[in-house]
């Protein structure tokens, strides 16, 4: 990895400006505009089809934008500085046929690292993974979870300074969930900066310094998770009372109860009238004002999406 | 470009390493060792079992010379089997002919007009597998003139066994020709010397040197003006045809195991196409060396290489890796349009049909290179680097501007090929769902 300067430093790793790239008469991504600082986790979220990986494939030059600008890496809109880019795709493979250690130099090979390193550097994860055994076995081989960790390896085997991740836990176990996350975070720790796209509201909580959603084209999301709790406001209340969700569902003001078992999430747009109109009616044994989980306001955001989504459901037509 | 290299670097090993490409290297001469052998293997088990016949010789003349010519066979086969010398200047081949069964044979003596008893009797004997196959002499046989009862009859039950009715017709044949002769006080041997046929040498043209010496024309060779041209033409479109097609099967596995985005992270599109391309160039040119190495080798062994102009090797090189870039990409291109082997299929049949033509067109082009069809069509892009390279191999060859226009016209179609078939796989290798049709696909060609 060269030395950077310190006004690259600065410089965000990735800077979309009003970028805008269109399928057909389908506008994928509208109008973007996007800084994602160096040495942070930036997550992505946002429903199915609603702009994601159009705007992961424009970071990596693998789709051109209609209009606007793509920085990355200090490099303007070309892929001079897709070497230093790792990337995990959510739909992803690996040459079956070749053994572990022939993919791996492979992919260390096209991102122009030399043989050694990519031995070196491919023997060094294969142990972090618990996987060195399976080095000189084929592909075709390992189970599915050893071969996403191997596809883990093959993004980021080029030490990248910046590494897009998409999905990078669908599929697999506790266990191998906590060796990768480890992994990342290890890389967060010496500098790596992190693109990392996810569906699960509760992982991007807790590993993303930033939080960035795209909904229908449109970044309807853009900061640090503390900035959007406030911009939604604290008007999210947590109960726990004989009645449950049942009967909170039935009260003036209340809104979006989702019930977490022992706990019922709602929003209220006046937390005082809402214990008062409890307290006559059932016991409360927890009441809690707090600030809208991700969960929470993403559901806010995509409601009409997911709403839609159902219809065909109920009366049996096609989407 | 060191990206480019990366990736045909990795589709030359992970080709050439595979178990397919070892086996498609043997394959051919593996094929000819085991069908030589097992052609020697069931000749040595040929079924040598003596075939008795009987003979009904209503001539009354032929049955005493046709036992003797049994004889003399009989003595002839104990006496050692039979090989042929094949010499080929200064290396000679002997080669064992297979055995034959002996021959016996006998009189059946019949008296009397009833020929359909005769032959019922006979018939009988067949069947109980006292004969073979018996034989019935017309009695008008050595009668020129005669229209009733001139024919030979051989009857058996095994009618697929050839060598006892051929060498029956045969020796009678050659038998009564010498008795007619005879009856008409012919010498026979003087009727063979002036009916023997004249010999047909076949040259090429007498040339004048520059010293006003002329050079009397050399007689044609085989080997130089027909299997050379033909062999060197097929062997170019077996090579060819055997890598170019695997680059749709590469591209569409990558596509199908997901693993094109993640390729195409690190290089572009153009860089993958490329170096795949290069790659499958790379299997071919060694799949070429390889054969064409064995036979140099085989033809210096029996001082035949001279047949062989040097300068062929070099344009079967270059139509190799003109005919590659051209269908290979056109075949990348449709794996990468594609998502299922089946949607490939449909595009795969007017591609297939194009790269057809030159082993459609051949013979024309072969006995007339020189014909304005063997011109124009040697001239057709798809079909130049086969029908050329022919035209090339067949002395004296075509004209010096005919190899040039063509060498042109081929190296402009396929840099076009490869112009279009970029834009397509820069399209269609992350795209998904409904293949695309061919109007989609010239669409692409044309998109920005």
């Amino acid at each position: 990895m060269p030395p950077l300067l310190s006004a690259d430093l600065k410089r965000p790793a990735v800077r979309l400006a009003n970028v805008t790239k269109t399928f057909g008469s389908h506008t994928a991504v509208r109008d973007l505009s996007l800084a994602v600082p160096r040495g942070c986790t930036y997550g992505f979220i946002g429903p199915n089809g609603s702009g994601k990986t159009t705007t992961i494939r424009t970071i990596l030059h693998i789709f051109h934008p209609d209009s606007g600008e793509v920085e990355v890496l200090g490099e303007r809109s070309t892929r001079a500085a897709n070497d230093r880019i790792g990337y995990l795709p959510e739909e992803r493979g690996l040459y079956k046929k070749m053994t572990v250690r022939r993919v791996l130099a492979y992919y260390a090979a096209l991102k122009g690292m030399n043989r050694a390193d990519a031995a070196k550097a491919s023997t060094e994860w294969l142990a972090k993974m618990g996987l060195s055994e399976w080095a000189d076995k084929k592909v075709e081989a390992l189970s599915k979870g050893m071969a996403q960790k191997i596809q883990f390896i093959a993004a980021v085997i080029a030490r990248p300074e910046l590494l897009i991740l998409d999905e990078p836990f669908s599929g697999l176990d506790p266990v191998n969930l906590e060796v990768l996350r480890a992994a990342i975070l290890e890389l967060r720790a010496t500098g790596t900066t992190i693109i990392f796209s996810t569906h699960d509201m509760a992982m991007a909580e807790i590993m993303c310094d930033f939080i960035f959603m795209i909904y229908r084209g449109n970044k309807v999301l853009d900061g640090t998770l503390a900035d959007i709790q406030r911009q939604f406001g604290e008007d999210t209340v947590r109960v726990g009372c004989g009645g449950g969700a049942e009967l909170l569902r039935g009260l003036p003001g209340v809104e979006m109860v989702r019930d977490l078992g022992q706990l019922q999430e709602l929003r209220h747009g006046d937390p005082q009238a809402l214990l008062r109109d409890l307290a006559p009616r059932t016991t409360v044994r927890h009441f809690e004002v707090c600030k809208p989980s991700l969960h929470d306001i993403f559901i806010r955001i995509a409601k009409p999406d997911l709403q839609e989504m159902q219809v065909p459901k109920t009366t049996g037509g096609g989407a | 470009m060191n990206k480019v290299w990366r990736v045909a670097a990795t589709e030359y090993l992970n080709a050439v390493r595979s178990k397919a490409f070892i086996i498609g290297v043997l394959a051919v001469p593996l094929i000819m060792a085991i069908s030589i052998g097992a052609q020697f293997y069931a000749q040595k088990k040929t079924d040598v079992t003596p075939r008795r016949f009987a003979v009904l010789d209503r001539s009354g003349q032929l049955y005493p010379p046709l036992a003797a010519k049994v004889q003399a066979r009989t003595d002839g086969l104990r006496a050692g089997g039979k090989s042929v010398s094949v010499a080929l200047k200064g290396q000679s081949l002997k080669v064992d002919l297979p055995p034959q069964a002996e021959f016996v044979v006998e009189e059946f003596k019949f008296s009397g007009d009833d020929l359909k008893a005769a032959e019922l009797q006979l018939s009988e004997r067949v069947r109980r597998k006292e004969l073979f196959a018996f034989v019935i002499i017309g009695p008008n046989v050595l009668d020129p003139r005669a229209t009733n009862g001139t024919e030979v009859l051989y009857h058996t039950q095994t009618p697929t066994y050839q060598d006892l009715p051929a060498w029956v017709e045969n020796t009678l044949s050659g038998e009564i020709r010498e008795r007619r002769f005879t009856a008409a006080g012919v010498d026979s041997k003087q009727v063979r010397e002036l009916s023997r046929s004249v010999t047909l040498l076949r040259l090429g043209l007498a040339e004048q040197k520059a010293t006003g010496e002329v050079v009397q024309a050399k007689r044609e060779n085989r080997i130089a003006t027909l299997v050379v041209p033909v062999g060197g033409m097929v062997l170019l479109y077996l090579v060819v045809m055997t890598s170019a097609p695997a680059l749709l099967n590469t591209v569409l596995e990558e596509k199908m195991q997901k693993i094109s985005e993640v390729l195409l992270a690190s290089v572009a599109p153009f860089e993958l196409m490329l170096g795949k391309l290069l790659g499958t160039v790379m299997v071919s040119l060694t799949l070429s060396a390889l054969y064409l190495g064995s036979l140099t080798w085989v033809l210096w062994r029996f001082e035949q290489l001279s047949n062989v102009p040097g300068q062929l090797f070099a344009w079967f090189f270059l139509f190799q890796v003109l005919a590659l870039l051209m269908y290979g990409s056109v075949f990348l291109a449709i794996g990468a349009a594609c998502n299922e082997i089946r949607d490939a299929q449909s595009l795969m049949f007017p591609v297939m049909m194009v790269v057809m033509v030159p082993y459609l067109m051949f013979i024309p082009v072969m006995e007339s290179p020189t014909s304005p069809f063997s011109r124009g069509i040697s001239l057709f892009p798809p079909a130049t680097p086969m029908l050329m390279f022919l035209r090339l191999a067949i002395p004296p060859g075509p004209t010096w501007w005919e190899v040039v226009l063509g060498v042109v016209l081929t190296t402009a179609f396929m840099l076009g090929c490869v112009w279009a078939s970029a834009k397509i796989f820069r399209i269609g290798i992350l795209s998904q769902g409904q293949a695309p049709n061919l109007t989609k696909l010239v669409k692409w060609v044309f998109s920005k």
